[in-house]
């Protein structure tokens, strides 16, 4: 089969006439040590056996599988041995026929998978119910039980349950706003992906106005999801209130013009700063309070819509926060010194030595008890660690505790957490709707991980970067802004995509926690009294949908580290 | 030139404290500490509010005070645990419950990383192959099992797979191998350790240590001869020596196993039990009865009424050694189980059972409190250090061998099989980081592909695989949690049981938070210091 010679330049081409030499062929492929011997002799009785229960299962299926591979193995073998290829033996010899091991595992596998094959489709399509009517499917499964047979997959469920999975209970009359959402992101992916693309864009108006529409489109689709409309009897109000305020700044804005070309001092900056900042809030204030919104999270959203929902504001509203504990951990600002921490934590301890430890143990249950009154002791050991590896860097101390705790627990502790314990860190009598909560620490938990992320990408800066930077006078939030994050972020694209396609996954943990997301409807149906126990079929829907999703997501992220030239450079 | 030179400081030209990058730092830490004590202050007042109510920092005494926060730890937890590593019962504490889920979890990670790491090993391998096909099928179960979610195949193992499976009675048998698949979980056959193993296990570390020396010493030679010693061939062969003579000595050892027997049965050795039942069933020899019962010459009920009717006690190997032997002489029997050895004596004692199987010397001490003792007798029989136990439907239990629950079973697959496709990658692209020009060095060298993959690839390809490989790790750990969603009582779903029974969220939070970080560190520290060890020492 394969004699181990390579193909010889047609320099002599009356050679080939076959030549093949038995005993070496023998001495070379089967009897080279006993391992082998033992592993072919294995391998051809389960190969002989596998196919002679094909043939009896599905005889001309398997036999024609057969028949292929011996007259393509038998030609790839005379190639082989006239050595003379074509483009498909050489194929085939190189993927498919290398080894007598190959050559049976080759046959081994293309029967298992075929009969893989047939009763996936058996079982999915042959034997399937696809009708959504209950009657009809009960009709279908008496039919089967009559005969005895095994029925295949009832995916009438699936079928009546569509719109369930993606929206869940999203009210009826509403769904023009679902339909709105689509729209909307629909057009700008597709005024994107013009915009984005084309270099006569590149510093237009155009593309700077789609640069706002994106940054605002969180907002717009949350809105739209949520409901959110002017109160009826307010419309007039609220005109006025966006019309007066829109005129005031901007007037406003052509005065700070005015004033700072006029009076160039730094402090008069600041004022104005001020004073936008203030405008701005009261603006909002006076319009965002006559909207209302209509639906109530907790009951309008459920399945793919929350999981989309959940995963996006996750990873949108990690970002700031993922960045800013990545500088926070890297930061390098001198720590607090060494006198005053010791001295301090000093302090503190005696003071819980005192007030805490001395009652703790005056009347100790157990050892336990004492252990646990020791505590105090505690805090210089902390104190030693936050020097040693710190150096008394408060905010890189905080930054790693942070991350490397959120990283260190499950996400389902995380999500039980604000479940259970937000509402006992809030103050008494505040009520926080399951959905935000749950949508708060999805993102507390991206933030750590995004953190870990964006940390890879600074330290693959240069340090020639910073420097370059900082010699050409920039502060330190120009330096950042303008020089480092840019490069840093586009190298961690293809991880910020993994992360997410994780977090895509991740949102299922959700339906543990009480929110009906995808997977929490796909549990549903098998409760409903049409579809009594139906769980398989569901599950393989959401298979496919989650399969594709992060296929989906991974190939274009592929596609964008090579439009960005990620890697490069 | 004068104006080249500095001009010395003047005062106004030091950098005012204001701009200084020193006091600013300090500063701003400063303020960021108060706020960040400012935030926990505001919480924990939140906290100490609305726990008030709850009532979960209660002192015996009446009093509110966070050290008497975990007294709860103390009071029965009352709810029971279906499998558990150490003995529980519903009266035990609410620690011993958690301490059974902190090892549950330990065992199914345990588990979890050894399997997984065996399966994506075989799989990155066979991502490499140069078989098409092979290579094809590692790529789309990769891709399967990390483009979709753990939790949702979970579901689908646990729901839509191995509770569909059939009842006890139709348990599937793969293949014909002695393992049972059924509602009831998986059934796998296991080991039953008898007493004499002990001298097995002394023989096992003598092996062991005998390999450890072997292995040096020609490795010495090697190196002074410069001639290359099959080493695995010679180490092999050692063990092989060291633990047959274990073997030996250990079934040559006089047994310590025995059976009483009452007076009904009329046996003095081990050797006549065959016949007694043969003659009760009317056959000559008992191998036949099977062949009897399917041709319908016999009835499987007076089979029944004939078994033999053995006392023991649970989960014991005693009663593996007994199975066996009698299995292997073809006799029917039916198992009597009791939770101690006195309740299984009373049942003998009571005639519930013919005879009685365990230690010799406890049946002897057991005998003389036996009122009628003179009407039993004690056989001994035949003791074999390490015996395999099957498992085996009785009524509606299977008995002997290992039992995976279907939670268990559901938890292990899932993670086995989401984290072994992560690890398959880790391996690739460990074995592809190794440069091709080191394997043709190797072979240019004349090392044997064994040599190449020992000395040459994995070294190599372990630098690489390690780090990512520990990540996976701890996400296998951490991924753990998700048994409270097939029902598994790991560390995660037992406390959340104690949280909605005790109402200690804040205390339970903290015990769960500090326990998956103990774990983390563990399963990291291992690996980095192993890591340590094979990274290359530069500069």
């Amino acid at each position: 089969m394969t004699v181990q010679q390579q193909n010889l330049p047609s320099s002599k081409p009356e050679e080939h006439h076959i030549h093949f030499d038995m005993r070496r062929f023998v001495r070379e492929h089967i009897l080279r040590s006993w391992l082998l011997a033992v592993w072919l002799v294995v391998l051809t009785y389960i190969t002989a056996v596998i196919t002679w229960g094909q043939l009896q299962s599905a005889t001309v299926v398997t036999a024609v599988v057969i028949l292929i591979w011996a007259v393509t193995l038998i030609m790839t073998v005379y190639n082989e041995l006239r050595h003379k290829h074509n483009p498909m033996t050489l194929w085939l010899k190189a993927n498919l026929y290398s080894s007598i091991t190959n050559v049976l595992l080759t046959l081994l596998l293309t029967l298992l998978i075929f009969a893989g094959i047939r009763s996936f489709f058996d079982y999915a399509f042959t034997r399937a119910n696809f009708s959504p009517i209950p009657e009809v499917s009960d009709a279908w499964e008496a039919s089967y039980a009559e005969t005895g047979q095994e029925p295949g997959a009832n995916w009438g469920a699936v079928i009546d349950n569509m719109r369930n999975m993606l929206v869940f209970r999203y009210p009826q009359e509403e769904s023009w706003r679902l339909y709105a959402v689509l729209g909307y992101l629909g057009v700008m992916l597709l005024a994107s992906t013009v915009v984005y693309s084309q270099e006569r864009f590149r510093r237009s108006r155009l593309r700077r106005a789609m640069n706002i529409l994106w940054v605002l489109t969180p907002i717009i689709t949350f809105g739209l999801l949520l409901g959110v409309a002017v109160q009826p009897e307010l419309v007039m109000e609220t005109l006025i209130t966006s019309v007066v305020s829109i005129a005031v700044l901007g007037g406003l804005f052509f005065f700070t013009k005015w004033v700072t070309t006029q009076y160039p001092v730094a402090w008069l900056g600041l004022v104005m700063g001020l004073i936008w900042v203030a405008m701005l809030a009261g603006a909002l204030y006076l319009i965002v309070g006559n909207f209302s919104v209509k639906l109530n999270p907790d009951q309008a959203w459920g399945g793919l819509l929350l999981t989309m929902i959940i995963a996006v504001f996750a990873i949108v509203a990690s970002f700031p926060l993922g960045v800013l504990l990545a500088l926070g951990r890297r930061s390098h600002i001198r720590g607090v010194p060494a006198w005053l921490t010791y001295g301090s934590t000093a302090l503190l301890t005696l003071y819980f030595l005192v007030t805490s430890t001395l009652p703790g143990l005056q009347d100790p249950a157990n050892l336990f008890a004492i252990i646990l009154a020791l505590w105090p002791l505690a805090i210089p050991v902390a104190a030693y660690l936050f020097q040693k590896y710190f150096k008394g860097n408060v905010v890189a101390a905080f930054c790693t505790v942070y991350i490397e705790v959120i990283r260190g627990v499950p996400l389902i502790t995380v999500l039980f957490m604000s479940i259970i314990l937000f509402p006992i860190l809030l103050p008494k009598g505040t009520e926080v709707l399951s959905t935000w909560r749950v949508m708060v620490a999805a993102a507390m938990f991206a933030s750590a991980y995004l953190a870990e992320n964006v940390r890879g990408g600074l330290q693959a800066i240069p340090r020639g970067q910073y420097e370059a930077a900082e010699s050409i006078g920039l502060s330190t939030v120009q330096k950042y802004r303008l020089i480092v994050l840019p490069q840093a972020i586009r190298v961690v694209i293809p991880a910020i995509v993994g992360q997410f396609i994780g977090l895509f996954k991740d949102t299922t943990l959700i339906a543990i926690v009480g929110l009906v997301e995808f997977l929490g409807v796909a549990n549903l149906i098998s409760a409903q009294t049409d579809w009594l126990g139906v769980r398989r079929e569901p599950y393989i829907f959401l298979m496919l949908i989650y399969f594709a999703g992060s296929w989906v997501m991974a190939a274009s992220s592929r596609r964008m580290e090579k439009q960005m030239g990620v890697g490069e450079r | 030139m004068a104006e080249l030179s500095p001009t010395p400081r003047k005062k106004q030209d030091s950098i005012p404290f204001w701009r200084d990058g020193r006091v600013i730092g300090v500063f701003g830490q400063i303020i960021f500490v108060i706020f960040v004590l400012l935030g926990m202050a505001w919480l924990l007042g939140n906290v100490s509010d609305n726990i008030g109510e709850l009532g979960s920092f209660r002192c015996p005494d009446g009093t509110e005070s966070f050290s008497c926060g975990f007294n709860f730890l103390g009071i029965d937890a009352q709810f029971d645990i279906a499998e558990s590593v150490i003995a529980y019962d519903p009266s035990d504490s609410y620690a011993r419950a958690m301490t059974v889920g902190a090892l549950n979890t330990l065992k199914v990670s345990v588990f979890g990383i050894f399997f997984a790491t065996i399966l994506g090993t075989f799989t990155g391998i066979a991502r490499l192959s140069n078989n098409w096909l092979v290579s094809n099928i590692a790529k789309w179960y990769v891709d399967f099992f990390r483009n979709t979610p753990l939790l949702l195949q979970l579901f689908f193992i646990y729901f839509g797979v191995i509770l569909l499976f059939p009842g006890i009675r139709e348990a599937v048998q793969p293949l014909g191998l002695p393992v049972y698949l059924s509602q009831r979980g998986i059934n796998l056959p296991g080991l039953s350790f008898l007493p004499s193993s002990r001298i097995l296990f002394l023989f096992l570390f003598a092996a062991l240590v005998t390999v450890v020396i072997i292995w040096v010493l020609l490795g010495m030679r090697e190196q002074r001869l410069g001639k290359s010693i099959n080493r695995v061939l010679w180490c092999g062969l050692a063990f092989v020596v060291v633990m047959g003579t274990g073997w030996f000595v250990a079934t040559a050892v006089p047994s310590s196993q025995a059976i009483m027997v009452s007076s009904s049965l009329p046996v003095s050795s081990f050797e006549d039990i065959p016949g007694v039942v043969a003659e009760r069933l009317g056959v000559s020899d008992l191998a036949m009865v099977e062949t009897a019962v399917a041709d319908g010459s016999l009835e499987a009920a007076a089979v029944n009424d004939a078994a033999l009717t053995i006392c023991v006690v649970k989960g014991g190997a005693p009663e593996t050694n007994l199975a066996n032997q009698l299995i292997a002489a073809n006799v029917p029997y039916d198992v009597d189980r009791s939770d101690r050895i006195d309740q299984a004596l009373r049942a003998f004692e009571k005639g519930e059972c013919e005879l009685i199987v365990g230690r010799s010397s406890v049946l002897t001490t057991y005998q003389a409190t036996l009122e009628n003792s003179s009407q039993s007798s004690i056989v001994s029989i035949d003791e074999m250090p390490i015996r395999v136990s099957i498992p085996r439907i009785e009524g509606l239990n299977f008995q002997g061998g290992i039992k995976m629950t279907p939670s268990f079973a559901a938890i292990l697959i899932g993670l086995v099989l989401y984290t072994g496709a992560f690890i398959a990658e880790i391996v690739r692209a460990g074995m592809q980081s190794v440069p091709k020009g080191q394997t043709e060095a190797a072979r240019a060298l004349g090392l044997s592909e064994g040599q190449r993959l020992r000395l040459i690839i994995l070294p190599q390809a372990m630098r690489v695989i390690i780090p990512p490989l520990t990540s996976q790790y701890l996400n296998l750990a951490k991924n753990s949690s998700l048994a409270i969603a097939v029902g598994f009582a790991d560390m995660w779903a037992i406390s959340y049981t104690t949280l909605n029974q005790s109402g200690r969220a804040v205390q339970v939070f903290l015990i769960v938070m500090a326990s998956y970080l103990t774990l983390s560190l563990i399963i990291s520290f291992l690996l980095n210091w192993y890591n340590r060890r094979i990274s290359l020492v530069e500069r």
